[in-house]
């Protein structure tokens, strides 16, 4: 079969779609987000110093290693998850299927996830060492790091590259990297806990690193080709996959609506799950059963979770408000865990009607595991902070049970908010507009966390606990989960939202 | 329920902007019964089922289930059943656990019930441990009927009931709806294919003889 050349397509294409756009469009975003980044750096210089390069190297040794795993298997894992080769959606549908050169189609996409990938490394790479590094570090070391923390970058998308066209290699790579990143965030919360100076190692001299960066280099490099000349061996269903991702994202960011790419990535996550029918658990409420079965279906995410409960402690040194609203928000992520199917009855009642259940007694049960979770998540989370001595004395535990009923509200809150409304008023602001729709549609749900404010209060004053104050947080989350429940249900009604 | 007819629609109209798609459209389905609507695509046939569940409101008219509003409470749609809205699934529930979720939310035993029959009958019983998303549209559309006739019901409003299913499937499905009528239940349902309909037992009717027009 002969190849059509790409680039006169491709060149087709762009000018029929410039007559659509205004004059000057492209110029007018890159003006934009030029001033954006200004703005924003020029708004926020003191906080990235404080992210990029601290006044002093404030890491220790232990803290400095486990950023690496965190930093680069949270880049990894993404790259997987978007992809990382990825066509527009117009193009997935009308140019991979045309008689195209493959390998021409995709090199754009792949040179451009080269160059974000090579960014965010670099950049992760300056933040380690400038936590990590004492200050008399010479200039052509820390560039010389940089630059091979952005080769590291490009190896990982090179790696990602492969595992996409690959076959089940890539999932076993993928849990690799997760524990990777699991062992880094554990690194950082032993770090934590401990009382290690902050006695910066010897450093490598820029000549045996730049030996070692042009090695690096070359074999990327290498590597690079023959990704390059191998990418038309990448399957379509992958390359149509990714399209469907990158699609979704700038849906989502466009209409400020970021159901849309959690929608499929929950759609996708089942699609490749081979499941056997078991009997739903027959001793409790049918919805808390059919909860408990999905809860325990995505066992990854329950362990992820139970990790999680160590990550508060990475805060304790934080103003303790602070470390206080992070256990709330922690009861919230944990609750949400559990709340697909309310998601789902919310967004389309055909099934609620189908299984002929007024909404009162739908979202009860459907209240009952992620109010567990979250009282499971809070009582350690909390236990943990007790435990290393970052709490005063006191039986936070019994405060962490009774954070669930406020974790289930919110959560059940969050799954039941409908799409963005974008037809809101926007804000003009001196910074710009600011439109209201998003931040309205964000704040529901976590504003249900108002409920554990006995809990907060007492997290961020530091006293020891008393048992009053477990009551108080008992008694206000019970009564407001009471409230929640008889204010946005009905027991004539079927459908979660109510008539408009 | 008493004596009242299963549905029992007066005068009613609906447009759609300013075009009328039902004027004045009377029917009764005796309680026990089953009628089916035929009519062009664009008649208004699935307007009228979608007003009959209580799913659209009319511009006019009255309409009875079982002597009441058709309405959003319980206790309507545990009485009756209907497919004229796309179906949902809960994720990562098989289908064999959709139907069995359905069965216990009415108080069905499951191991009762006949779930596996009932996804034999549909030819869903290889398919039993995948998830609904993953099934073609002829299955899904048997997925909704078989878990609709699983759980009790008084009345089914059901919307081209044969569409996407094989001749095979259509005769099945016909078979087990002249069984749910001669178990008590009424049926209203919408058809193209009028074999169909006198298969299930529904006393076939028009659009257009529904529609009283006195203009």
């Amino acid at each position: 079969m002969t190849a059509v050349p790409l680039a006169p397509v491709r060149r087709w294409i762009s000018r029929r779609q410039s007559a659509h756009r205004d004059r000057g469009a492209t110029a007018g975003t890159v003006y934009f987000t030029v001033l954006f980044v200004a703005v924003v750096g020029g708004m926020l210089h003191q906080q990235l110093a404080v992210i990029f390069w601290p006044a002093a190297p404030d890491a220790t040794r232990l803290a400095g290693g486990a950023l690496v795993p965190v930093c680069f298997g949270v880049l990894y894992l993404a790259l997987r998850r978007f992809g990382p080769l990825a066509l527009s959606r117009p193009a997935a549908s009308w140019l991979l299927p045309a008689p195209v050169s493959r390998r021409r189609l995709l090199l754009p996409s792949l040179r451009l996830t080269a160059v974000a990938a090579a960014a965010i490394g670099a950049l992760a790479g300056i933040a380690i060492v400038g936590h990590a590094a004492p200050r008399t570090v010479a200039g052509a070391v820390v560039a010389l790091l940089a630059v091979l923390a952005a080769l590291t970058g490009v190896a990982l998308l090179l790696v990602a590259l492969a595992a996409q066209a690959g076959g089940r290699w890539g999932d076993a790579l993928d849990a690799v990297a997760s524990v990777l990143l699991a062992a880094g965030l554990a690194g950082l919360v032993a770090d934590a806990t401990g009382n290690a100076p902050v006695a910066p190692g010897r450093w490598p001299s820029p000549r045996p690193l730049a030996m070692l960066t042009g090695a690096v280099a070359l074999i990327v490099g290498v590597a690079f080709a023959f990704a390059v000349r191998g990418l038309a061996r990448t399957p379509n269903d992958r390359i149509l996959d990714a399209a469907k991702t990158a699609g979704t994202l700038f849906d989502s960011a466009f209409g400020m609506e970021p159901s849309f790419l959690t929608d499929m990535i929950e759609r996708r996550y089942w699609s490749r799950r081979r499941l056997r029918s078991v009997r739903l658990p027959a001793r409790v409420p049918v919805l808390v059963g059919q909860d408990l079965l999905l809860a325990a279906r995505r066992r990854r995410r329950l362990l992820w979770l139970a990790l999680g409960t160590a990550l508060p402690v990475l805060l304790a040194p934080a103003p303790h408000w602070l470390l206080g609203a992070a256990v709330l928000a922690g009861a919230l992520l944990a609750a949400s865990t559990a709340t697909g199917n309310v998601k789902t009855d919310a967004g389309n009642p055909v099934l609620l009607r189908m299984l002929g259940l007024s909404s009162r007694q739908a979202v009860l049960e459907r209240m009952w595991v992620p109010g567990a979770l979250a009282a499971l998540w809070t009582a350690l989370a909390l236990t943990v902070l007790a435990a290393l001595g970052d709490l005063p004395p006191g039986p936070w535990w019994a405060l962490g049970l009774t954070l669930g009923p406020v974790g289930a509200v919110a959560a059940v809150r969050r799954a039941r908010v409908g799409f963005v409304r974008n037809e809101l008023l926007p804000l003009d602001t001196p910074m710009g507009t600011v439109s209201t729709g998003p931040l309205a549609n964000s704040a529901i749900g976590p504003d249900a966390l108002l409920l554990g404010l006995p809990a907060l209060v007492e997290i961020a004053q530091g006293r020891p606990l008393s048992w009053t104050t477990v009551l108080v947080q008992a008694v206000v989350g019970g009564i407001g989960a009471r409230a929640y429940l008889a204010g946005s249900t009905d027991a004539n009604r079927v459908e979660l939202t109510a008539a408009r | 329920m008493g004596d009242h007819p299963a549905v029992e629609v007066r005068g009613l109209h609906v447009a759609y902007g300013s075009t009328p798609v039902l004027v004045n459209v009377a029917l009764t389905v005796p309680a026990g019964t089953g009628v089916c609507v035929t009519g062009e695509n664009g008649v208004g046939k699935s307007t009228l089922l979608r007003c009959v569940s209580g799913l659209q409101r009319p511009d006019r008219g009255t309409i009875r289930v079982f002597g009441g509003e058709p309405g959003a409470t319980p206790e309507f749609w545990r009485a009756v059943v209907t497919t004229v809205e796309p179906p949902t699934w809960y994720p990562g529930l098989t289908t064999r656990e959709h139907a069995e979720l359905v069965c216990r939310a009415h108080g069905l035993d499951p191991g009762e019930a006949g779930i596996d029959e009932a996804l034999e009958r549909f030819g869903l019983a290889g398919h039993a441990d995948a998830i609904p998303p993953s099934l073609s549209s002829g299955q899904k559309q048997r997925l909704t009927l078989a878990v609709g006739l699983l759980r009790p019901s008084s009345l089914l409003i059901l919307d081209e009931p044969e569409q996407r299913l094989d001749p095979d499937g259509r005769g099945t499905v016909a078979g087990l709806l002249a069984e749910y009528l001669r178990g008590g239940g009424s049926l209203l349902l919408a058809s193209h294919d009028d074999t169909f309909a006198v298969a299930s037992g529904a006393t076939v009717t028009t659009m257009e003889s529904l529609s009283a027009v006195t203009t």
